[in-house]
């Protein structure tokens, strides 16, 4: 197999960090490189200056035995390399078809601006048909599930007829079945001689597709080795300098009351029908189910964020609960899926992003104390272990996996009696999953009670008392831990009764 | 006492570790290769452009034109920013919201029409309201701030419940403001004159001396501009309403769902800059000696170029008092010493409208280098 | 980036050079002229001329532009003390009331600099209240009667032709420039009480606005500019709903200065009249301006009002000079037009196409 992509000593410095350190990265065409670290080891930036984003320091990157130096992104998809980004940045009004050929949209005739929407049809029927995808090429990207944008992104990345193609966290929030399409087109595009870096903390996806797998850490280059020459648990070692003994922290939370119910919650805007859920003291209740099938926008629900019909309790008392406002106020918290979009503060200090929620608190008087706030971020910063360089630095500028922890401990300061998880360990590494995994227990064993909703399957088994399933906005069974298998909430998932 | 030593102990802290960050930098860059100095020294340059403009703007007014630094022409530029000052604390606020707010200048036209038509002398013939008398300044600072805090409550009002962009509510706001304006001047048999022969004890509130250096009075409003000032300060840093405003600016839908009230915190960030510009308004009448229809006409677009200049970022969630305090300053000596060179006034409008696109570069630079 | 490294430097380097080129004039001593706007197009027509008198004397000098704002202009007046003026040339812009031209007194007293009002009137209690203070300009009443003199005698002369409608009256519309402003009052008042008085002595009836419904008499620029578009806009709305046709086409327009009047003859133009060959709508203006001037010629326009830009300039100049040489301000100028030691009055002539 022929060499196609080699990073030589890619140096990237950073006001005050140094991300990544002299690191080299060699793909070979027609196979499947996996690229794995922590978070904050430096795997996205390495990808960002391999596609223009960035400029490395030092360093140079050869393609295909030429010398290459891409200055936007532009410039890397028209020289054969694409991403598909972990977070994905679409143009969401406009439709399948302008996404996909966003910058190069066919004319009528070269020399005068007019769009032709036929061939830009016809193109992208072409390219989704390829690769097996039942999409409607007209549909605006608003109106598909995270997982097509993303299979969309892949087809873009097809349509540009790219050698390399880099896949960020492509299964983060897809279910099984849909995964287990992406691996086909994975399969599909090795064999036509492409090479894939492919960035997951999922070891079994890694070491079902990957051939081989480069470790990262701290910014620097650590090693590459073939699949077969490596071990699951080598590689945790590797990434994290040291072993892990289990994936899943051990459990010793106890049951107490009952802390929260909810009855015949409904919504029409969310296509919810009359679920009704119990949640106890010290209970991690887990919610499973497909994609669309209604998990966010409970949790939405509850939090006050959608309109909905139903009864609330907590700790007995009915609440009447329409804005996130009046949740916090019954003492529940919310952690989104969507960090970006409704987690963070991006140009805000980590302290700032800590206090927000219980600025209450803080209150001397009429004025913020400073110190008392200064004191409960560090706190929080040496509870969660948030890696940061200082409690007034921008939080855009620390990895998913530690705004992920400042985003949990600004909601531990609000001192919340029930938790809404909603995917909270999505794209974090294997390192921080634990630790995270270790907070939820203790919070459950603070007497707290959680609602966990994840699509890993590993992580509602691991973690959870009881598993609620969603099918298609209506809950179609609970199992409690001891009845729960894969198969069974696969099962209830799509609809079937067990 | 224990909040002062805090203070001055935090701000020790900080200037040493500025002083440190700064050793550092010296040292790494003294380390570094040719090719490498020159791309941070100019990117240095880049960062600190506004600063080092001024700076060299600066040295040269005063090496061909030494009177820019006597103590009148000094004077003369700390007054016009302490005018200019409030108005500009008003709109920062909108833009840390990612908003702006275009009906700044109006607010003022007609808070200063207000404030002179309940001002004027007894005996003055032209005036307004025969009957009334002249108010107690006590009082009319009150009406005055009410009427601001109406005018900021309707703009905030239409942004946060109707999700309208606030260049919009304020385009619309700036008209009906205007109309208002007219119309009172009308009242009373006035006729749309100007409005004058303000009380004497009103203008010597205003613009009577606070103290004189070297023979030349500083007035009594830079005192006022100072304390809103401070006020505003307070307001930004240390209270629930300024963090509201900054995550609200950062990012409305992840405020929402950390439990800040959106709405209020709109509504009231716009009627506080109502009420800047309100004192805005109160102190004009007295500085300026009368109040017409076209009093305050685009005073914003100096308000918002001021903000821009300072840093407070159009992207929303971020900026500082002293940056606006600066930014302020930076166009007045910019003004006062391109006069002082006698360039031409065509050019001026030129060079103020490279400046603010300029400072709006600089300042989208800081956004690009690491998205 | 490298794109906006070079934007920079170009914006940078366009500073640096605007910054030295300008540095032409003398710092302490230069004499400080403030023009109420440059965007009228009187006023930078006196400014040519006063530039160009200014210059041929030697006197250092530099301008400031209002824009339309008295406090703009108050605080142009502290830099320029603060700079060190020797003396200040000012066209007010708040003519409204005495407070604005108080305030400038006062600065200049307090700086012990001699002040010269220009073109826009100041009452003449403020200007003797200081004695190293004067007025150039119009008596400015003059220039609405002599317009109202100017329309009756027009008018007069063919009557039947100019009466469209041939009911025996006049309608007319009255641009006014500024609402407040003491010369657009007395231009407003003056032209048509002028022109009704010699309609009347004649034995014809007095001229009537063409909205009954409007009391005010006259249309008024909202923005107080005297602007050309202001007036273009209403004379469009007229044309769109009055005309021959219906019986009700205005048969007279009154500006208050000739940027108005051109833009009521712009909208004349679009809807066919003013025209060689066609209807001509009689427009009457204020200034004499060039642009004004030409339409005369042509036939667009009726008549004007010249307001000697040059002859103020060259006097004012004149005064600057006996101020700056330590003689009395008035020495040497044409004793029929000043008023005691206070004030010169600039004369107002008649300009129609005849001449």
């Amino acid at each position: 197999m022929s060499e196609l992509l080699r990073m030589e000593n890619i140096t990237k410095v950073f006001p005050g960090v140094k991300a990544l350190d002299g690191v080299s990265l060699t793909v070979k065409a027609g196979t499947v490189h996996a690229l794995m670290g922590e978070n904050g080891a430096g795997k996205s930036t390495l990808m960002k200056c391999l596609f223009g984003i960035y400029r490395p320091d030092a360093g140079r990157i050869r393609l295909d035995g030429k010398d290459v130096e891409f200055r936007s992104t532009k410039e890397a998809l028209d020289g054969g390399v694409a991403m598909v980004h972990q977070e994905l940045s679409q143009a969401m009004r406009l439709s399948v078809m302008d996404n996909m050929f966003l910058g190069r949209i066919p004319l009528v005739w070269r020399h005068l601006p007019f769009v032709s929407e036929m061939e830009l049809y016809k193109r992208t029927r072409e390219v989704l048909d390829e690769l097996g995808m039942d999409i409607d090429p007209r549909a605006p990207i608003s109106s598909l599930s995270v997982s097509k944008r993303q299979m969309i992104e892949i087809a873009k990345a097809v349509s540009y007829r790219a050698r390399i193609i880099v896949l960020d966290e492509p299964t983060s929030s897809l279910n099984e079945a849909e995964a287990e399409k992406l691996f086909g087109i994975i399969e599909l595009l090795r064999s036509r001689g492409c090479g894939i870096i492919y960035i997951s903390h999922k070891m079994d996806e890694i070491f079902r597709i990957a051939d081989e797998i480069t470790v990262m850490r701290d910014g620097r280059y650590i090693t590459t080795r073939p699949k077969y020459d490596i071990t699951m648990d080598e590689i945790i070692r590797l990434m994290v300098g040291r072993t892990l003994e289990e994936r899943y922290p051990e459990k010793s939370n106890e049951l107490g009351e009952e802390l929260f119910s909810v009855e015949n919650l409904s919504s029409e805007s969310a296509g919810l029908s009359e679920i009704s859920l119990s949640l106890h003291r010290g209970e991690i209740l887990g919610i499973a189910g497909l994609d669309g099938s209604g998990r966010t926008e409970t949790l939405e629900c509850i939090f006050g964020l959608r309109r909905h019909g139903g009864i609330l309790r907590v700790e007995g008392r009915v609440r009447d609960i329409r804005s996130p406002r009046a949740a916090i106020g019954a003492h529940i918290a919310f952690i989104s899926e969507e960090r970006r979009q409704n987690g963070i503060f991006p140009v805000l200090s980590v302290q700032e992003n800590t206090v927000i929620s219980s600025l209450k608190k803080f209150n001397t008087g009429p004025l913020l104390s400073s110190s008392r706030m200064r004191a409960a971020t560090m706190d929080g910063i040496k509870k969660l272990r948030i890696k940061t360089p200082s409690e007034k630095a921008r939080i855009k500028n620390l990895s998913g996996g530690n705004q992920q922890k400042v985003i949990l401990s600004r909601w531990l300061l609000t001192e919340p009696e029930v938790l809404l998880l909603d995917e909270p360990t999505r794209g974090i590494d294997v390192g921080a999953k634990y630790e995270i995994y270790k907070l939820i227990i203790g919070l459950a064993e603070e007497g707290r009670g959680i609602i966990l909703v994840s699509s890993e399957m590993g992580e509602l088994l691991g973690l959870c008392d009881r598993i609620a399933v969603l099918s298609d906005g209506t809950l179609s069974g609970i199992l409690t831990r001891e009845e729960a298998t894969q198969e069974k909430i696969m099962r209830l998932a799509s609809g079937e009764k067990v | 006492m224990n909040i002062f030593k805090r203070g001055i102990s935090s701000i020790k802290e900080r200037t040493l570790e500025k002083g440190r960050r700064i050793r550092d930098g010296a040292r790494s860059f003294i380390e570094a290769d040719t090719g490498e100095k020159i791309k941070r020294a100019t990117s240095f340059a880049l960062d600190n452009a506004m600063y080092i403009i001024i700076l060299l703007a600066i040295v040269i007014i005063a090496i061909m034109r030494p009177r820019f630094l006597s103590a009148a022409s000094i004077i003369n530029i700390i007054s016009l920013t302490a005018a200019k000052l409030p108005i500009a604390l008003g709109v920062g606020g909108a833009i840390v919201l990612s908003g702006t707010d275009i009906s700044a200048g109006r607010a003022v036209g007609l808070t200063a029409c207000i404030t002179a038509s309940l001002l004027q002398s007894t005996g003055y013939s032209g005036k307004m309201f025969p009957a009334l008398g002249t108010l107690p300044i006590p009082l009319v600072i009150l009406i005055i701030l009410a009427v601001g805090a109406v005018i900021g409550l309707v703009n905030g009002f239409f942004v946060a419940k109707f999700k309208l962009h606030p260049f919009i509510v304020t385009l619309s706001t700036q008209l009906i403001l205007f109309g208002a304006v007219l119309l009172y001047l009308q009242i009373g048999g006035n006729g749309g004159q100007t409005l004058s022969g303000l009380a004497p004890s009103y203008t010597s509130f205003i613009s009577g001396a606070l103290f004189t250096v070297a023979g030349i009075p500083v007035p009594r409003y830079v005192l006022y501009s100072v304390l809103i000032t401070l006020a505003v300060w307070v307001i930004w840093n240390k209270t629930t309403l300024g963090k509201n405003m900054f995550a609200v600016g950062s990012n409305e839908d992840a405020a929402r769902v950390s439990g800040v009230n959106v709405f209020m915190t709109v509504v009231l960030v716009f009627m506080l800059a109502g009420m800047l510009y309100a004192t805005s308004g109160f102190i004009e009448g007295a500085r300026i000696g009368s109040i017409a229809s076209y009093t305050g006409l685009n005073y914003e677009s100096d308000a918002i170029a001021a903000c821009v200049i300072g840093g407070v970022s159009f992207v929303g969630g971020t900026g500082k008092i002293s940056g606006i305090v600066i930014g302020v300053l930076l166009l007045q000596i910019i003004f006062v010493g391109l006069n002082f060179l006698s360039v031409d006034q065509n050019m001026l409008y030129i060079i103020k409208g490279l400046i603010i696109l300029l400072a709006c570069a600089v300042d989208m630079r800081k956004y690009l280098k690491r998205a | 980036m490298r794109l906006l490294k070079a934007i920079s430097f170009i914006i940078l380097f366009a500073l640096t050079l605007t910054l030295f080129s300008s540095c032409g004039g003398g710092g302490d001593g230069e004499v400080s002229v403030f023009y109420f706007t440059y965007s009228d197009t009187y006023i930078s027509g006196v400014k040519g001329a006063m530039d160009a008198a200014l210059r041929r004397e030697g006197i250092a000098y530099h301008n400031y532009d209002a824009n339309g704002n008295q406090s703009t202009q108050t605080e142009q007046i502290d830099t320029a003390i603060a700079k060190g003026s020797r003396l200040l040339i000012v066209n007010i812009v708040d003519t409204g009331s005495d407070d604005a031209a108080k305030t400038i007194v006062e600065k200049a007293r307090a700086a012990g600099i001699p002040l010269i009002f220009f073109n826009r009137s100041v009452s003449e209690s403020v200007v003797k209240s200081y004695d190293k203070c004067c007025f150039v300009g119009t008596d400015y009443e003059m220039a609405g009667v002599m317009q109202g003199e100017l329309i009756g005698r027009y008018l007069l002369d063919n009557y039947s032709r100019y009466d469209i409608n041939g009911d025996g009256k006049i309608s007319y519309v009255m641009f006014k420039g500024q609402q407040g402003n003491l010369e657009a009052e007395a231009r407003t008042r003056y032209a048509v009480s002028e022109a009704n008085k010699l309609l009347t002595a004649a034995g014809k009836s007095a001229l009537s606005f063409y909205d009954r419904s409007n009391s005010n008499g006259y249309l008024v620029d909202q923005d107080g500019m005297w602007s050309n578009a202001a007036a273009n806009n209403y004379m469009k709305t007229i044309l769109s709903a009055y005309s021959e046709g219906g019986g009700n086409m205005v048969e007279l327009v009154i500006a208050n200065n000739d940027e108005m009047a051109l833009g009521a003859i712009a909208a004349l133009n679009e809807a066919g009249y003013n025209k060689t060959g066609g209807r001509t709508i009689p427009v009457f203006g204020i200034d004499a301006t060039e642009a004004a001037r030409a339409r005369i010629d042509s036939g667009a326009m009726a008549g004007t009002i010249k307001q000697d830009g040059v002859g103020m300039s060259e006097t004012i100049v004149k005064i600057a000079r006996n101020l700056i040489d330590g003689r009395v301000a008035l020495e040497g100028i044409d004793s029929e037009s000043t008023v005691g030691d206070w004030r010169v009055n600039i004369p107002y002539s008649a300009y129609t196409k005849e001449g």
